[in-house]
């Protein structure tokens, strides 16, 4: 093993509550990272998947539950924990005039042993703006301002709070390239998405929240083996029915409309395609296409909590908070 | 972390001068001000001197009440403090760095109005640059306690205008900031007594143009600590490195706790005699001594019968007692000279005398004789030695006639030509009380 590389720390959580006010966030959540993983938290709006994070980073104190990270209990002592831990928060923004290198020298002079300012700026791609005001860097350059800002201390542990939230096809395709050579360095990831394909994609373990709870807990491939018979069913045909009468067809969950064609989330593909052709041929529809996709996390969701993925989700759970 | 702490706060204090806003509240605004108060009191010699105190106030309350907790809000609003919060040191390291760089940034707003001042005006430099300076920084720390406060307490920026505005504009107004004390009702210098702009307007004046230093400012002193302190513990307490956080219902206790030491210091400045009103004497009366009246120099007087200061000898004729008693019974109804408590009327009493002696009216020794008959049947011995005194050393304390329609003395000299033959008078009849003259 290259000696020069960190050595990548484990985190446990066990059995963290939260609330705010009257709101619960989280209700027992307990998972476990092991070092070197890639590991994601997934979950749609409101799910905890920020208030865990920030429990963990020692921004928030949990009302129960015990942190650990590298060994080292994070809610007794937040400050040795940070040194091991790079994180890149939501919501996170610097002084407008401050520049790229300034930013850089600030925190990583919080450091021992910190990395070379001018080598961040060139990994990140900022090295021609290493001077300019951060109110003059587009969206993409503050993005990896920040990324770069998640290494300054040489970290053991990355936390990556929606990463990919807002980037465009390239620059997650780049993202989700830094992030599993993070993996091949030594590092330990530890992210949150609502992007299900982007978990399946990067992670080689996911836990999904729902309403602050672990509804799964394993690596994406062996969730979506659990779901195997189920899938979507996409189809389109001229002269359908009303789309109400698909939700009564066998094994249907869901119906989604996208564009002229239907999406059926089924949990048996093979009972939904046998109703759906004889519905059809009664009612006197031209099939133009039909599609079946294989299950997905979205199906995992599906077969968990009954309800269909929602999609999208800037933000997570309520942010006001007694101080 | 040393390093780092030390690297925010330079840091802080090159984005405060990269910030157009900053440099507008931080300089500009200081600069209109002095400007202001320039074209306000330009005929004073020297001018400014005596309105000093005052404008470094101003400059420190912006400084305190807008600039210090804009910069603190509008980082946390922007999520500033939510990322520093992820670094291996206390939050409260970098919140002081913060505080700091506003002292100094407030301190060269200070250093710069005084230049200013001394190049455009003509002020005088302040007779002991070391003593204004260690009371401008108390001053300025006293005040960002303040500060921090309304930073803890805002929500968002333009929360901290409006409550900055409530610390503003009542010590601009009442609190013998921007409208001296002296000029204030009663009512209002009690109220003022509440507030810690009266005090830190006392320090800063007196150390930058009394010859007492910081002699008499004890309580000022204590009152700006108190005051200081508890808001700064209480805005330390109640601080929010993040824009959603509200402030927890218990802490808000912290709110009247810190208010209370306003009462609290405006309390004991009344049990102890300091909020009897000051309806013109002004604070520099108070500091005055027996050692200050001993060392009055008479050297430089004209004599009494010279062009100048010119005073007759005691009436010893009836005749001459009835050829000046017309204008002697206006004279002792006249109701500036009145109050035999307020050293203000010894003044006023005396700018007759000067008035009369600089439009050469043909009864100016007369007069000024008059006048010193009046002022010793009138005045307790020892108010008048010291209101005397109060004029022979501030003559630009407290208020000074330049027109006496009243008395029928209608030539209208100029002020500071009034203010130097006061101060003549005065000692000639200090001298007199002091046995030193004779007539």
């Amino acid at each position: 093993m290259d000696a020069t590389r960190p050595r990548p720390v484990g985190v446990r959580v066990i059995d963290l509550h939260k609330r705010y006010g009257a709101t619960p966030a989280l209700r027992g959540l307990s998972f476990e990272v092991s070092p070197g993983k890639i590991f994601g938290i997934l979950g749609p709006n409101g799910a905890g998947k920020t208030t865990a994070l920030e429990c963990l980073l020692g921004l928030r104190t949990p009302d129960l539950g015990s942190i650990e990270i590298g060994g080292t209990d994070a809610l007794r002592h937040p400050r040795a924990v940070r040194s091991l831990v790079g994180a890149q928060l939501q919501d996170a923004a610097l002084q407008d005039k401050i520049t790229p290198r300034e930013a850089l020298a600030l925190f990583a002079s919080f450091y021992r042993g910190a990395a070379d300012v001018d080598g961040l700026l060139e990994r990140f791609g900022l090295a021609e703006k290493a001077r300019a005001s951060f109110d003059s860097l587009s969206g993409g350059q503050r993005r990896r301002l920040f990324l770069a800002l998640t290494f300054v201390n040489r970290p053991r542990l990355v936390v990556l709070d929606e990463p990919t939230a807002g980037l465009d096809p390239r620059g997650r395709h780049e993202l989700h390239e830094l992030i599993r050579s993070l993996r091949s360095d030594g590092c330990t990831v530890l992210l949150s998405t609502h992007d299900l394909p982007e978990a399946e994609a990067l992670c080689d373990h996911i836990v999904i929240l729902h309403e602050g709870r672990t509804i799964a807990d394993a690596p994406p491939a062996e969730l979506v083996r659990t779901v195997e018979s189920g899938g979507r069913i996409r189809f389109a045909a001229s002269g359908a029915p009303n789309p109400e009468a698909y939700a009564t067809l066998a094994a249907v969950s869901a119906v989604d409309a996208a564009g002229d064609a239907f999406i059926l989330h089924s949990s048996d593909v093979h009972q939904t395609v046998s109703a759906l052709l004889p519905l059809l041929q009664r009612t006197g529809a031209r099939l133009s296409e039909l599609t079946v996709t294989r299950p997905t996390l979205e199906d995992v969701f599906l077969r968990l909590t009954g309800k269909a993925w929602p999609g999208e989700a800037p933000a997570d759970g309520p942010r006001e908070v007694e101080a | 972390m040393k390093t780092g702490l030390l690297r925010h706060f330079l840091l802080v204090l090159r984005l405060n001068l990269r910030s157009v806003q900053a440099l507008i509240y931080g300089y500009a605004v200081p600069v209109f001000f002095l400007l202001a108060f320039g074209a306000v009191f330009r005929d004073d010699t020297p001018a400014l001197k005596h309105e000093m105190g005052q404008i470094l106030v101003i400059t420190i309350l912006g400084g305190a009440c807008f600039g210090l907790p804009t910069a603190l809000v509008a980082e946390r609003e922007r999520g500033v403090w939510r990322r520093y919060r992820l670094l291996p040191v206390p939050i409260s390291g970098l919140v002081l760095g913060t505080v700091i760089a506003r002292l100094v940034i407030v301190a060269s707003a200070l250093a710069l109005q005084t230049a200013l001042a001394h190049w455009v005006f003509g002020t005088p430099w302040p007779l002991n640059p070391v003593l204004t300076t260690v009371a401008a920084l108390a001053v300025t720390a006293s005040f960002l306690g303040l500060g921090l406060l309304v930073a803890a307490l805002a929500n968002d920026v333009p929360a901290v205008q409006a409550l900055g505005q409530c610390l503003f504009l009542p010590m601009i107004l009442i609190g013998g900031v921007g409208v001296p004390l002296s000029v204030l009702p009663a009512v209002a210098q009690k109220i003022a007594g509440f507030m810690p702009g009266r005090y830190a307007v006392h320090i800063l004046q007196q150390t930058y143009a009394a010859p007492a230093g910081l002699h008499g400012t004890g309580f000022d002193f204590l009152a700006l600590a108190v005051i200081g302190v508890a808001a700064a513990l209480a805005g330390s307490l109640l601080f929010r490195w993040e824009a959603g956080h509200r402030v927890a219902r218990a802490a808000r206790l912290w709110v009247p706790i810190a208010l209370g030491s306003w009462l609290l210091v405006g309390t004991a400045a009344g049990l102890t005699g300091r909020l009897r009103p000051l309806p013109s004497a002004g604070a520099s009366f108070d500091t005055i001594t027996a050692a200050d009246i001993a060392g009055i120099d008479y050297s430089d007087l004209p004599g009494d019968h010279e062009l100048a200061g010119r005073l007759d000898p005691p009436f010893t004729t009836l005749e001459q007692s009835a050829r000046i008693a017309p204008f002697v019974a206006r004279l002792r109804a006249w109701p500036p000279g009145l109050d035999k408590t307020d050293p203000q009327s010894v003044r006023s009493l005396v700018c007759v005398a000067a008035i009369a002696d600089i439009s050469e009216d043909p009864r100016e020794g007369q007069i000024a004789r008059a006048v010193f008959d009046c002022l010793t049947s009138r005045f307790p011995p020892a108010l008048l030695r010291k209101a005397l005194a109060w004029v022979a050393l501030y003559p630009h304390d407290g208020r000074t006639f330049n027109t006496l329609p009243a008395l029928g003395l209608n030539r209208r000299p100029q002020i500071d030509i009034v203010r130097s033959r006061c101060v003549v008078y005065a000692k000639k009849y200090l001298g007199r009380l002091e046995g030193t003259l004779h007539d």
